[in-house]
């Protein structure tokens, strides 16, 4: 099959157009805090400062060619470090746009694809029969199970209900006994809330692909999901990106939103100072040590770090101050694991292991037992680069931990927990 | 109704600092130390571009002579120079500046050489000597192995550039005989460009540091004292170093390398984390886009990438920096300050901004320009009457200054920020 060429893009033109007012990729110093801060530096021959100057001095055939905007997890640390607030994210989504379907890397172009399959917005195609199935496949089984469970409920769309709540595909689709902490915890803290047969997924690889029509139409549904609920707050659980793409979406397209859009996070938090979720550490008797991984997509891409703090919060409470180990650099400053932007859907696993060494160091550096996050990519991404260069640590997520510290934690839902954490 | 824009965050302060270079930071610890709620707002990004040393005064105003005594060149300076920024300040104030803004950054595992009665000569990546007050205990035995000429290797890294020890080597060969160079790779870092950022994270980890200082005991031959780029470690530089020197048995000193260096980040990262673990509000990324003086309140306007947010004080420190930070603004026809559009006294057209040879040792007009401000730090209106009682400005923007010339960036910026905290601190009523 002959492939579509890659049309040269004027970068320099394009850049112009994109930028506010008085704000100017010209004002580089060119001093290099982005490439020395970004993990994909170097790979594919490229770094961030090349690629400003690149664009500025107008070589626009070799910036439209290259594969490294796919490396690029579009984090925007290089930004954050500027002294000149630069956004070099802002090229290589256009680069990525830019490329014919047929050149982008297979695996993004697939999920999108699947995505926009079904109503659901399930990047693994998952039917809003089949989710409903498996919710309530689940449910059963826990509510025969686990007999301080009986009553359990996982609403699928209950008009009014106050949080709308979405999920990561994975979960129902490969390790649905996954979902099950979270129910626990909305029974506990007695959160009025609902799944919805429609737009309840949390994933949006149309929007790493750089296809900005196939983004909007996967948050046009997502909203119009919510909307038709009479829902007051969209939440969105353990899952980085899908806050933003959906946050960052309806602002981009305009979209008209009737309702609140928050993270599980915060509400964590809230639900621990108000007393609702009674957790602590006093479950922690051998003093295991964790730290956590700042999902780039809700801290520095979306809320700052105020919900960075709310994380730290929640898992200083539920593990003891003493143990937990802050990962250098932090909030804001972190560094993308190296499974943002698609990578982990990209294929090119050699380049996404060599960014994702600097992760490792760092999660090595602070010798935790444990990486809590509250993202699936980032999930996946450090459970991988710690199997590859020999890591010795586990990954868990938060609502993991939430139920072990309440003693609640079913057989089923111990996944990512080592001997240590056994129940 | 859209609702991606969420409603104004409204943060109330004490005091707030715009401003996040030396100068914004000082002001913020300062203030901390004092038990003043802060809340401190600019880009951080440039604090990663200092050396890490903290100058006080290095250079007489305009004569390139090395001063070894800084308490001396002040008294000079108040004669020369009444209107220098650090004239106006009592030289016991300076050195409580100095004293609580090192103790800071030594309680959070960077720490600096107390400020003594002489400069420190400290060394340059190219092997130049720049006299100082303060330098990081990581970088203190190189001054020390210089005086005593002590048989030295400087070790450089393949891939790193901007750092050559063939270059120091070449340019200390007559006042250090003793000094030889030889080069690594650095583990893992074998091919490319390395980062000192790079390699200064992969030393957090304990496997590293053992596999360099096997290279490093490879090439010490007879030296008993190694200079590196400054490389060791980013979050607890005095641990990493430590362990180095355990490791290879010699005595270890860091040498600043130009940007994007490791001794500034090491300063950006630590503000970033210390100031709110402190108690204070950080908001690093953004610029104030207006500021409202009222009569005893004022309100700061910026938004983050989540909204806007509006920040209520009952002082202002200004510390917005010059050209580059974006305090000032250069203009066609004239310099203009950012923000409140404060008069900026400076040469009286663009012509005579700059001297016809650009290394004439008296320095340029322009770079003296600023604003005009009262024995307080408070900014001054062009009939000299104050421009508002609460807004202090302090660091760089001020006028009557040369401070990359006379060596006293840190000094000025750490000195301003003291004396406008002290004089904020008037202004600031307490809860009842």
């Amino acid at each position: 099959m002959v492939q579509t060429a890659i049309s040269t893009l004027n970068f320099k033109q394009a850049a112009l157009a994109l930028l506010p007012i008085g704000a100017n990729f010209e004002a580089c110093l060119s001093c290099g805090l982005c490439s020395s801060g970004c993990p994909a530096s170097g790979l594919e021959n490229m770094d961030p400062r090349k690629f400003i100057r690149m664009a500025m001095l107008g070589m626009n055939e070799e910036l439209s060619n290259t594969p490294w905007i796919w490396i690029c997890t579009l984090c925007k640390r290089c930004e954050y470090v500027c002294p000149m607030n630069i956004d070099v994210s802002k090229l290589v989504f256009l680069a990525r746009s830019n490329w014919p379907q047929d050149h982008k890397p297979k695996g993004i172009v697939r999920s999108c694809e699947m995505t926009r399959s079904t109503d659901t917005t399930s990047a693994m195609g998952m039917s809003p029969a089949d989710f409903e199935f498996v919710v309530t496949d689940v449910l059963e089984e826990v509510r025969a199970k686990q007999p301080e469970f009986r009553h359990l409920q996982a609403p699928i769309d209950k008009h009014g209900a106050h949080f709308f709540v979405n999920q990561n595909s994975r979960e129902p689709m490969s390790e649905p006994d996954e979902m099950v902490p979270l129910w626990k915890i909305f029974d506990i803290v007695g959160a009025d809330w609902t799944y919805a047969s429609k737009g309840w997924a949390a994933e949006n690889f149309c929007m790493f692909s750089g296809n900005q029509e196939a983004w909007k139409q996967v948050i046009e549904k997502r909203v119009n999901a919510v909307n038709d609920l009479g829902c007051e707050v969209w939440l969105n659980t353990e899952c980085g990106h899908s806050y933003y793409t959906m946050w960052h979406g309806i602002e981009r397209f305009g979209l008209q939103a009737n309702f609140r859009l928050e993270s599980i996070v915060t509400y964590y938090a809230q639900w621990i100072r108000e007393g609702l979720l009674p957790v602590d550490a006093r479950w922690n008797t051998k003093n295991i040590k964790f730290t956590v991984q700042d999902p780039c997509m809700i801290v520095r891409k979306s809320y700052g770090d105020a919900i960075a703090d709310d994380m730290r919060f929640v898992v200083k409470t539920l593990v003891g101050a003493d143990n937990f180990i802050d990962m250098q650099p932090n909030r804001s400053a972190n560094y993308c694991c190296g499974g943002g932007g698609g990578a982990l859907q990209a294929g090119m696993t050699e380049h996404r292991r060599n960014y994702g060494k600097r992760k490792f160091d760092q999660i090595e550096a602070t010798g935790a037992a444990y990486v809590l996050t509250p993202c699936h990519n980032c999930h996946s991404q450090m459970h991988d680069i710690g199997q590859f260069y020999g890591g010795h640590y586990g990954i868990v997520h938060l609502w993991t931990l939430i139920c072990l510290s309440l003693g609640i934690l079913g057989k089923n839902e111990q996944l990512y927990l080592g001997a240590d954490l056994l129940v | 109704m859209q609702h991606t824009q969420q409603s104004t965050r409204h943060f109330t302060t004490e005091l707030a600092v715009i401003g996040s270079g030396i100068a914004g930071f000082a002001a913020s610890i300062f203030a901390l130390n004092r038990g003043i709620s802060t809340a401190q707002v600019g880009n951080t990004g440039a604090v990663a571009y200092t050396t890490g040393y903290l100058d006080l005064l290095g250079q007489p105003d305009g004569v390139p002579h090395t001063m070894t005594d800084p308490w001396q060149a002040l008294q000079t300076l108040r004669t020369s120079s009444p209107q220098h920024p650090l004239s106006r300040i009592a030289a016991t104030d300076i050195q409580q500046a100095f004293a609580e803004f090192t103790a800071f950054l030594t309680e959070f595992g960077l720490t600096y050489t107390s400020p003594g009665k002489q400069n420190i000569m400290a060394l340059s990546p190219i092997g130049t000597l720049k006299p100082t007050l303060c330098v990081p205990l990581t970088m203190a035995a190189g001054p020390q192995a210089l005086a005593d000429k002590a048989a030295c290797v400087i070790v450089d890294i393949h891939g790193l550039k901007g750092f050559s020890g063939t270059e120091m080597v070449a340019n200390l060969r007559t006042q250090w005989p003793a000094l030889s160079t030889r080069r690594i790779s650095f583990p893992d870092m074998e091919r490319g460009e390395v980062y000192p950022e790079v390699m200064a994270r992969a030393l957090q980890v304990p496997a590293t540091r053992a596999r360099l200082a096997e290279l490093l005991k490879g090439v010490a031959g007879h030296a008993t004292v190694m200079g590196l780029p400054a490389i060791l470690g980013m979050h607890d530089p005095d641990q990493v170093h430590a362990e180095l020197e355990r490791l290879t048995g010699l005595t270890i000193f860091e040498i600043p390398t130009m940007p994007p260096a490791v001794a500034g980040l090491r300063l950006r990262e630590l503000f970033e984390q210390a100031l709110p673990q402190r108690g204070a509000t950080l908001i690093p990324q953004q610029k104030v886009t207006a500021l409202t003086l009222a009569a005893d309140a004022a309100t700061l306007e910026l938004s983050d990438s989540y909204g806007a947010i509006r920040i209520h004080a009952q002082a202002v420190i200004l510390a917005t920096g010059r050209f580059l930070s974006g305090g000032l603004d250069a203009h066609p026809d004239g310099i203009t300050e950012h923000l409140l559009n404060l008069p900026v006294t400076q040469p009286s057209s663009r012509a005579e901004w700059y001297r016809e040879r650009y290394t004439d040792p008296r320095g340029h007009p322009i770079h003296r320009a600023g604003i005009e401000v009262d024995h307080r730090f408070r900014p001054l209106r062009k009939d000299t009457s104050i421009f508002h009682e609460r807004l202090f400005a302090v660091g760089s923007i001020l006028a009557h200054h040369d401070w990359i010339r006379s060596r006293s960036g840190a000094g000025i910026a750490i000195a301003t920020a003291y004396q406008a905290v002290v004089g904020a601190q008037r202004f600031i009523k307490k809860p009842e």
